[in-house]
């Protein structure tokens, strides 16, 4: 898997700024330095979906109150819900090179949020390709964070997962992820091909993030 | 009844198969605990363990698997509850079955990642395992499974629980890769190396691959193993049909592949996930003939980190020697001002130039050793994956970095006094390691090679009685410097060919003590590391830094062919052309210049420079600050963007190093505009932001106590008052973490109501900020600098 230099300097907080020999050498010796010691692993499963009203959903054995899920998933008879990381090495090289160069851990730790994300859509293509045999169309990924839908859903999810023993990913006491490069999501599984777009930031609230990919 | 621990190895002994995946076949949910049913259905429990024993295995797991303390927390029943009736309905099953079987402990991760890769405290897992043994044991169970665990520091911590709270032999299954990696990088050797120093009983793989896939693996386990080896895959790789995870290997396949496994030297063989009692029925048909390879001690000599093994072998190896403060003013300075940044970086350099293991000594009359031993060694295993070799003459100190060390560590040292041997073996033999034996004892340094070999025999025939082969010891004959007797290189070297060669025990020296008192010292040395190299020196103690040094051990390894067909000396030097023209390069550019463009290898020559014409306070107000203020003005213009800002603060950095080295010279320190804290908040572990905060204000001169992630309200209080601090900069990355943020400030305001907080951090935005009662909200790192500059009234 390679970084996408594009979504790490987006990361980065890059505005179109001139990049000089020197810069481009530091971010290409990081990319590189990730990629060979990441350690992608993902686990999914399948659970049967129904949204009750226009907050409440039933995913498998769980009940979740969020009205943008709710939205997301209406007319979803069953939806996956995936996790997956790169692994720890990101954490400990950022760790390293907070000590002997930080530019390189802050470009280290944007390539290794732009190389989750190639990995989940690696992840969702083969999903959907699984999806399309059984006439069944993808909606947008949806994780918790996102919009009303509380991080604390992380704990169930973890569970139902197995996350630990699965994939060595754990949850902090304050749900956060470790290792920090992972990311969990839910994604609707529908009969009807509509609504099933990629969307990322665009329905996005946050309008005057920094990091918005217009 | 056979103790169980007279068959391991003997004989053919058979696991059941799974547990979890047949309870989910009999309508356990996802996301039920599955250890509950022990107290719910109590009777399907019984029923999966007898159709077990009815297929015939020797050994059954009780369905404890889950049963710690954190995942029983909110069940409504204690963890030793669950486990006690795990373990009671197993051995109600081999009484009813009427079978020759065992009861295992079944022991899998507590479902937190260990500092420093998580936030559980190594002491915490221990305790959280040990409640679970005590119950084990107390209910009656014959051994501990230690089962489907990935991360090496967590399996120690079980069994140091295991063997310190319970009598149970130890057998311990791990989950790895089919590249033959644990989840936290640990390959075969390196985890094999660990455990068999810990003395358990028996080793091997669980859970995450098939049979195949297993089978694959076996080899390098076989090769680097001296115990008897466990199999317990799943049955076959977890496949997903219309949404749900299957494993689909049939028995007879399964059985089929078991077999071979059984006769390339896995004598403990039974299954994980999606395996039934048909599978273990089929194995155990084909299988139970089987004479088990005999095991043998593989005679290996090694040292571990969490990631890789060291072993001593034809290849001679380089230990690190500069984390020491003998002799060196400025790590003893460090050691002093609890500077763990220096020693980190004096560790990465060594790695860089070559070292595969590293000394690790932090001893200093005035300061706590112990405490600085487990932050230093805890230090270095964050970022560093090199063995390492504890280097202290304080048994305390030397427990506890054992103890917590992840891996198998090199001890330094012990000798041949009885007082020494006394001290340090238990030691060895409870948490295992290699162990560096310096040939003197009650009577001094024997003035013969001889009286330096018969105290190695006597060291030898001590450590046995610890059970300590002479495969984990490494002898060190005493280097003493020819200034005072020349005959002193023939003596040390006499009995280090002696005891590598003829007692097959290998070898390590301090080199560098060859020279004490001459000039020019690595003439010397060289010459002597070569000789040493040459006679049979295992593993040298030098300063990697030292070229000289470095250029002599890579050319005796192309020569003694260890290095073969030359390839890392080729590696090595093939391009030293091309880096001394680029450092001819730098160095002509100012200082400004220098910072502006995040040059600072150029910004420390340029400082060196210019600080034999200018005072260094002169420097820093007409060249530094001038050219951090463009680079902080580009940066909010967004004519820059953060990797090129934080370049230059890099750059800077490499200029004030220049300054306090001048400083440092004349005596005095540099001085600073006002103390201020940073942390991340508690429960938050992201820590990228702060400590780019962190840099930018000692770049402008502020003296920053920097007291890392997760960091209590309460110690950020009690450092504020003890430095009488009237800044704080908090961070935190996520909504469930600022409401520690809003406690936090609360706490300072209550107690120093006049210190400012400043926050920052991805959730965070100016509403928020207010409404936590934050004074300054910092959209970005230079926000930060101008805040703390305003308030500080520069």
């Amino acid at each position: 898997m390679q970084v996408n230099k594009k979504e790490t300097l987006r990361y980065l907080g890059y505005k179109g700024q001139d990049i000089d020999a020197k810069l481009e050498t530091l971010i290409e010796e990081a990319s590189k330095e990730l990629e060979i010691s990441i350690n992608p692993k993902s686990v999914h499963k399948e659970f049967s979906c129904n949204v009750i009203d226009e907050t409440t959903v039933l995913l498998g054995p769980i009940k979740i109150t969020s009205k943008n899920l709710a939205k997301n998933l209406k007319g979803c008879d069953s939806a996956i819900i995936f996790a997956a990381t790169i692994g720890s090495s990101v954490d400990t090289l950022i760790k390293r090179y907070s000590i002997t160069n930080l530019a390189k851990a802050s470009v280290i730790q944007a390539a290794g949020a732009a190389l989750i994300e190639t990995f989940c859509d690696s992840l969702e293509d083969s999903i959907r390709l699984d999806a399309t045999k059984r006439d069944l169309y993808l909606r947008p990924r949806f994780s918790p964070g996102y919009g009303d839908l509380s991080l604390e859903h992380q704990r169930e999810i973890f569970n139902i997962l197995e996350c630990s023993k699965r994939i060595g990913l754990s949850l902090t006491d304050t749900c956060l992820m470790v290792p920090s490069k992972s990311v969990t999501a839910i994604i609707g599984l529908s009969k009807i091909k509509n609504n099933c777009l990629k969307q990322k930031c665009t329905t996005c609230s946050s309008t005057q993030c920094e990091y918005r990919d217009a | 009844m056979t103790k169980f621990i007279d068959k391991l190895g003997t004989k053919m002994l058979f696991f059941d198969g799974a547990m979890g995946t047949i309870l989910q076949s009999k309508g356990l949910q996802p996301g039920e605990i599955p250890e509950l049913w022990n107290m719910t259905h109590t009777d399907t429990i019984l029923e999966i363990h007898k159709s077990y024993l009815a297929a015939g295995c020797d050994i059954i797991k009780a369905n404890t698997f889950g049963a710690n303390p954190f995942k029983m927390k909110d069940t409504g029943y204690s963890c030793e509850e669950i486990v006690s009736k795990g373990i009671e309905i197993a051995k109600e099953a081999v009484l009813q079955s009427k079978k020759d079987a065992y009861v295992a402990l079944d022991i899998g991760s507590v479902g937190k990642l260990l500092k420093p890769l998580g936030e559980l405290e190594f002491e915490d897992a221990y305790e959280a395992f040990k409640v679970i043994c005590v119950a084990g044991e107390k209910a009656g169970a014959d051994l501990i499974l230690i089962e489907t665990v990935s991360d090496t520091y967590e399996i120690k911590a079980a069994v140091l629980a295991a063997k310190e709270n319970t009598k149970l032999p130890i057998i311990v299954t791990m989950i790895f890769d089919e590249g033959g990696k644990l989840l936290t990088g640990a390959d075969i050797f390196a985890a094999t190396a660990m455990l068999e120093g810990l003395r358990v009983d028996a080793i091997g793989f669980n859970c995450g691959l098939g049979p195949v896939q297993m089978q694959k693996l076996l080899p390098e386990l076989h090769r680097v193993c001296s115990l008897p080896i466990v199999m317990n895959p799943n049955a076959g790789l977890p496949v997903v049909v219309d949404g749900q995870t299957m494993f689909n290997v049939n028995p007879e396949e399964f059985a089929l592949v078991m077999k071979e496994i059984a006769l390339s030297g896995a004598s403990i063989l039974g299954g994980c996930c999606g395996t039934t009692p048909e599978h273990i029925k089929a194995t155990i048909e084909l299988c139970k003939d089987i004479k088990p390879l005999e095991v043998m001690d593989k005679g290996l000599s090694v040292i571990s980190s969490y990631s890789h093994a060291v072993e001593l072998n034809n290849r001679p190896k380089i230990i690190g020697e500069r984390i020491n403060p003998t002799g060196k003013s400025r790590f003893k300075q460090a050691l002093r001002d609890n500077d763990l940044e220096y020693i980190l970086k004096e560790a990465l350099a060594q790695q860089d130039n070559g070292a595969h293991i590293l000394d690790v000594n932090v001893g200093l009359p005035e300061i706590d050793e112990v405490s600085m031993m487990e932050r230093t060694i805890t230090g270095i295993q964050s970022i560093i994956d090199l063995p390492l070799q504890i280097d202290t003459s304080d048994i305390t100190a030397m427990e506890k970095a054992m103890r917590i060390y992840n891996g198998k560590p090199l001890i330094n040292s012990v000798n041949g006094k009885q007082e020494s041997m006394n001290a340090v073996f238990p030691l060895v033999a409870k948490y295992g390691g290699m162990v560096v034996c310096l040939t003197l004892d009650e009577t001094g340094i024997p003035e013969t090679a001889q009286g330096r070999i018969d105290i190695a025999k006597k060291i030898v025939s001590e450590a046995s009685k610890y059970g300590i082969s002479k495969k984990d010891l490494v002898m060190d004959t005493l280097a003493m410097t020819i200034s005072t007797g020349q005959e002193n290189s023939d003596i040390t070297l006499d009995a280090l060919d002696y005891i590598r060669h003829k007692m097959e025990i290998h070898t390590v020296l301090g080199v560098s003590n060859i020279s004490f008192g001459l000039p020019q010292r690595e003439n010397i040395n060289t010459a002597f590391f070569t000789i040493a190299l040459a006679r049979g020196l295992s593993a040298g103690i030098i300063n990697p830094g030292s070229e000289a040094m470095m250029n002599a051990y890579n050319a005796y390894c192309a020569i003694n062919g260890s290095d073969e067909q030359c390839i890392g000396y080729i590696n090595r030097y093939s391009a030293v052309a091309q880096q001394t023209s680029n450092i001819k390069q730098s160095g002509q550019v100012s200082l400004f210049d220098a910072v502006v463009k995040g040059l600072s290898e150029s910004a420390y020559t340029a400082a060196k420079e210019l600080l034999k014409k200018k005072e260094p306070l002169t420097l820093i107000d007409e060249d530094l600050i001038p050219a951090l203020d463009k680079v902080g003005q580009g940066f909010e213009n967004k004519t820059l963007f953060l990797p090129q800002l934080l370049m230059s603060a890099e750059a800077a950095k490499a200029g004030f190093d220049a300054i306090k080295e001048v400083l440092a010279k004349k005596g005095t320190t540099s001085s600073s505009k006002g103390t201020i804290i940073v942390a991340t908040v508690k429960g938050d572990i992201h820590d990228i932001g702060k400590n780019i905060v962190k840099v930018l204000l000692e770049n402008y001169s502020f003296h920053v106590i920097d007291l890392g992630k997760d960091v209590s309200p309460e110690l950020i209080v009690e450092t504020a008052l003890e430095h009488n601090v009237k800044l704080i900069g908090l961070s935190a990355l996520m909504t469930t973490t600022v409401a520690n943020m809003e406690i936090t400030i609360k706490q300072i305001k209550t107690a120093i109501p006049d210190c400012k907080v400043m926050v920052g951090g991805a959730v965070l935005t100016q509403t928020y900020a207010d409404m936590i009662g934050a004074d300054f909200y910092s959209k970005d790192a230079m926000g930060s600098i101008r805040y703390a500059n305003e308030l500080f009234e520069v």
